[in-house]
């Protein structure tokens, strides 16, 4: 205790510094977190916290047994899978490659052309989507020229998770390589030009200098995004959906947007937004766990 | 030092703007409440004029702000302030997401549309305001306007169960949506009005096969519809099925009240469609159609026949026109005939709840809003509603209120206004249409009033019009139509057989139907009595 006030004394601009982060925390991460409590209760916005009936687990129950829950968790586990999986891979391998051209210009040009779908809004991407393979769009008329018969992809169910990934690597690969490429900037120069003198080629460089020095940071926003496993991007699924693809694209999140946030059953969706957190967190203490064990690095 | 004092200086600094960016919320509504008394207090010697907030649909217009074009507009013509800030409409959805914002935050606009059956839980927790009373004698031109027997539905809507009236509902006195088709194409084919089903893919066939439109390229689309399975009505309609925009709905099926969505006509018109759709007769792509897209379809002269408002022909005529240089004729499709089958176009005179108001009000915004209410129901008052502020939604050209194109950037919204279309009345509509066109347009105007009166042939008013949304509550499943879109949809692209019909009517009864059917026959007894 005396240690911590001496260091409070001692470095109190630091303090003051931290100061509003905290705050920000304490105010809008915090105190919200109490509100969870909603889950447990006939939340009812005329009553309040305090005046609301406890129900116990009552909507974890009616979650479980709604008739479509497995078919939900279903679409959920795997398109979640293959969120991390390639929203994990792709901006990792585009790190390594941009990192790799030389000429400076076409390297901040090649970045910069690979941010800017980041900005666009899902409104517009699944616009784009499906204008893009409509009949009369890009998609279609290609085929046409290769004598194809016309195919309406966003209403076809074996395409739906396809169209998933790709759009959302199309909006966020680039941006993902942001960090990995601070963090290519700060390997030490040395390091290389040891190798070079040694006589390893690029590929060697990149295989056992490049990658080995990248994992930390890998292996960390890795830890951060399991935890949003289960949260996929609402508005992506949502601005993709159709009635034709419900059943293989249908989420939790798309699902409490309907019968919780749209119905007012704030009480329900709470209980929805716990179970998937709780999830989030044991998926993310786990692969802590792993990560600690095998690369000797983890979030804490 | 001078690091420390910079330091300071940024913590001082990001300090400042955190108090700052917290308190600004407070400052607007300090100054929203400031321009209030000041415009009352201004107007001293005059009658006061009180602000009510409304809220409603506006799908992208402009804002109603205090001391606005069409804020003065409103006070000059109703007597009453009416402030309406812009809601995201996005289907019904974001204003669904924000309404219920504003209520769990205790900030309840005084009065408002109240969308997805938002009115039962209000009424039940006495948030909204009983208006049995109020409304014969504060507001009475509203009170006439809308009939006894509709008044009668609302009572048996109450939740409380006190036949009390808590919402002041929208009403049509005439079928207003039904099947259309380019008679200019039959005759230059050389068919006739198709009377039967038959000869109504006959002559879909004939459209798809054989030019109308005369460019020597098969781009004519026969009929469709639009995402979701909606728009399409005129295809079900020939099986008998009870149906509002797309989306199946409650009459007397097997002698019971019975959603359309589950009744043996559906799963005969699913077939039926599913091979128009496989036999191209239909948009290949209707279930991708946003309403731009399909629209943009028909205005362009490609659609044969079609499902839509049929007055409304008089804005599409123009354009069909424009485009492709034709002259259309788009008369009111006469329900086709299939034998076992009593078909029609479905009419619900009693719509949803157009407005609901805010309980608790203090006596001065009560009254506003009963007067607002009085003065926006009275039909000498329509015309000018009608046409909005001069400059903005009207010009004046020789001495003739004439409206200008629609323009979101613009445009303040209107809807708040649009007592004409909360309360379609035929005769209003068809003398305000011809009053309002000039000579060039009045051919197409023409033919709108004609579909009015020729659809009303083939309309019926359905068993379960005006029963609440409530019926619906804990099985958004069913009320989202979610289950019957996903399997209509497949059935109709050949994706699933019709067989498969079948475990769609298992599943519907499962995930709520079961009981989402009993509560509404319950409602139609009581109704009935």
């Amino acid at each position: 205790m005396g240690k911590l006030t001496y260091n409070m004394r001692k470095y109190w601009p630091l303090y003051v510094m931290a100061l509003p982060g905290t705050l920000y925390f304490i105010l809008f991460k915090y105190i919200p977190l109490g509100g969870s409590v909603i889950a447990f209760q006939d939340y009812s916005v005329f009553k309040g916290i305090n005046g609301s009936p406890w129900v116990g687990f009552k909507h974890f129950t009616s979650l479980f047994e709604y008739p479509d829950f497995y078919r939900v968790l279903r679409n959920t586990l795997v398109m979640g899978f293959l969120r991390v999986t390639f929203m994990f891979a792709v901006p990792l391998i585009l790190a390594l490659m941009i990192n790799e051209i030389r000429h400076s210009l076409m390297k901040k040009g090649v970045q910069t052309a690979l941010y800017i779908p980041h900005f666009l809004s899902w409104v517009i991407i699944a616009g784009i989507a499906f204008e893009m393979t409509s009949l009369s769009g890009l998609v279609n008329t290609v085929r046409g020229w290769f004598g194809l018969e016309s195919m309406l992809y966003m209403q076809m169910e074996s395409y739906f998770r396809p169209i998933f990934v790709l759009t959302g690597l199309w909006k966020d690969a680039g941006w993902g390589t942001i960090i990995y490429l601070a963090a290519l900037s700060g390997i030490n120069p040395q390091l290389y030009e040891a190798a070079v003198v040694d006589g390893a080629s690029r590929l060697k460089q990149i295989l056992y200098i490049t990658f080995p020095m990248i994992l930390p940071t890998a292996a960390i926003l890795f830890l951060l995004d399991i935890g949003n496993f289960m949260e996929l991007g609402f508005e992506q699924v949502y601005n993709l959906l159709t009635p034709m693809t419900y059943s293989v694209g249908d989420i939790f999140d798309t699902y409490v947007f309907r019968t919780g946030i749209q119905q007012a059953q704030y009480s329900f969706a709470t209980a929805v937004g716990l179970f998937q957190a709780v999830v989030g967190m044991v998926l993310v203490i786990v692969f802590n766990k792993l990560s600690k064990k095998y690369s000797n690095g983890g979030l804490w | 030092m001078r690091k420390k004092l910079f330091i300071l200086l940024l913590t001082v600094l990001m300090v400042a703007v955190l108090a700052v960016g917290c308190s600004s919320g407070e400052e607007i509504g300090q100054n929203y409440n400031g321009t209030n008394n000041d415009s009352s207090e201004g107007e001293t010697g005059e009658e006061e004029i009180v602000d009510i907030e409304v809220w409603s649909v506006n799908e992208g217009f402009k804002e109603i702000d205090s001391g606005s074009p069409l804020y003065e507009f409103i006070v000059d013509e109703i007597g009453v302030g009416v402030i309406s800030p812009y809601v995201e409409w996005n289907g019904g959805k974001g204003y669904t997401n924000q309404l219920n914002m504003r209520i769990a935050a205790g900030e309840m606009p005084d009065m408002f549309l109240p969308y997805n059956g938002i009115e039962y839980d209000l009424a039940k927790n006495g948030a909204i305001e009983d208006l049995t009373d109020l409304l014969p004698e504060y507001a009475p031109n509203l009170w006439e306007l809308i009939p006894d027997e509709v008044w009668d539905t609302v009572r048996t809507n109450d939740p409380t169960g006190e036949g009390r009236i808590y919402y002041i509902p929208a009403i049509r006195d005439y079928g207003i949506t039904g099947g259309m088709i380019r008679q200019d194409w039959i005759d230059k084919l050389g068919l006739e009005m198709p009377t039967t089903q038959e000869e109504y893919v006959d002559v879909l066939r004939a459209f798809k096969n054989e030019d109308p439109n005369g460019n020597g390229m098969q781009d004519e689309i026969p009929t469709g519809g639009r995402e979701n399975g909606r728009w399409m009505d005129h295809l079900f309609a020939m099986y008998g099925i009870a149906m509002f925009e797309g989306f199946p709905d409650w009459d007397i099926y097997d002698g019971e009240l019975t959603n359309s969505a589950v009744t043996q006509n559906m799963r005969d018109a699913l077939e039926f469609i599913s091979e128009l759709y496989a036999e191209g007769l239909i948009d290949q792509e209707t279930f991708l159609n946003d309403k731009q897209a399909w629209d943009g379809k028909i205005n362009s002269g490609l659609v044969g026949s079609y499902f839509h408002w049929t007055e409304t022909v008089y804005d599409r005529l123009p354009q069909i026109e424009a485009g492709t240089g034709v002259k259309a004729d788009l008369p009111v499709l006469p329900v086709p005939k299939v034998p076992g089958y009593e078909g029609f176009y479905s009419h619900e005179p009693t719509l949803g709840p157009q407005w609901v108001v805010k309980s608790g009000m203090e006596e001065e915004k009560l009254m506003a809003t009963m007067k607002f209410l009085d003065n926006y129901a009275n039909q000498e008052n329509w015309e000018d509603m009608y046409y909005g502020v001069e400059g903005m939604h009207h010009k004046i050209i020789d001495g003739k209120r004439v409206l200008l194109p629609e323009d979101k950037s613009t445009q303040q919204v209107m809807d708040v206004i649009k007592a004409y279309n909360h309360f379609s009345l035929i005769d209003f509509k068809s003398n305000l249409l011809m009053e309002a066109v000039g000579e060039e347009q009045m051919e197409y105007v023409e033919q709108g009033i004609r579909n009015m009166e020729e659809n009303q042939k083939y309309v019926k008013v359905i068993a379960g019009n005006g029963m609440p949304e409530s019926v619906y509550n804990d099985y958004p499943d069913i009320r989202s139509n979610m289950i019957y879109q996903e399997y209509a949809t497949k059935i109709i692209l050949g994706e699933y057989p019709i067989e498969k019909f079948d475990e769609f009517v298992d599943r519907w009864y499962e995930t709520g139907g079961e009981e989402v059917t009993q509560r509404a026959r319950d409602w139609y007894d009581k109704l009935e009595k």
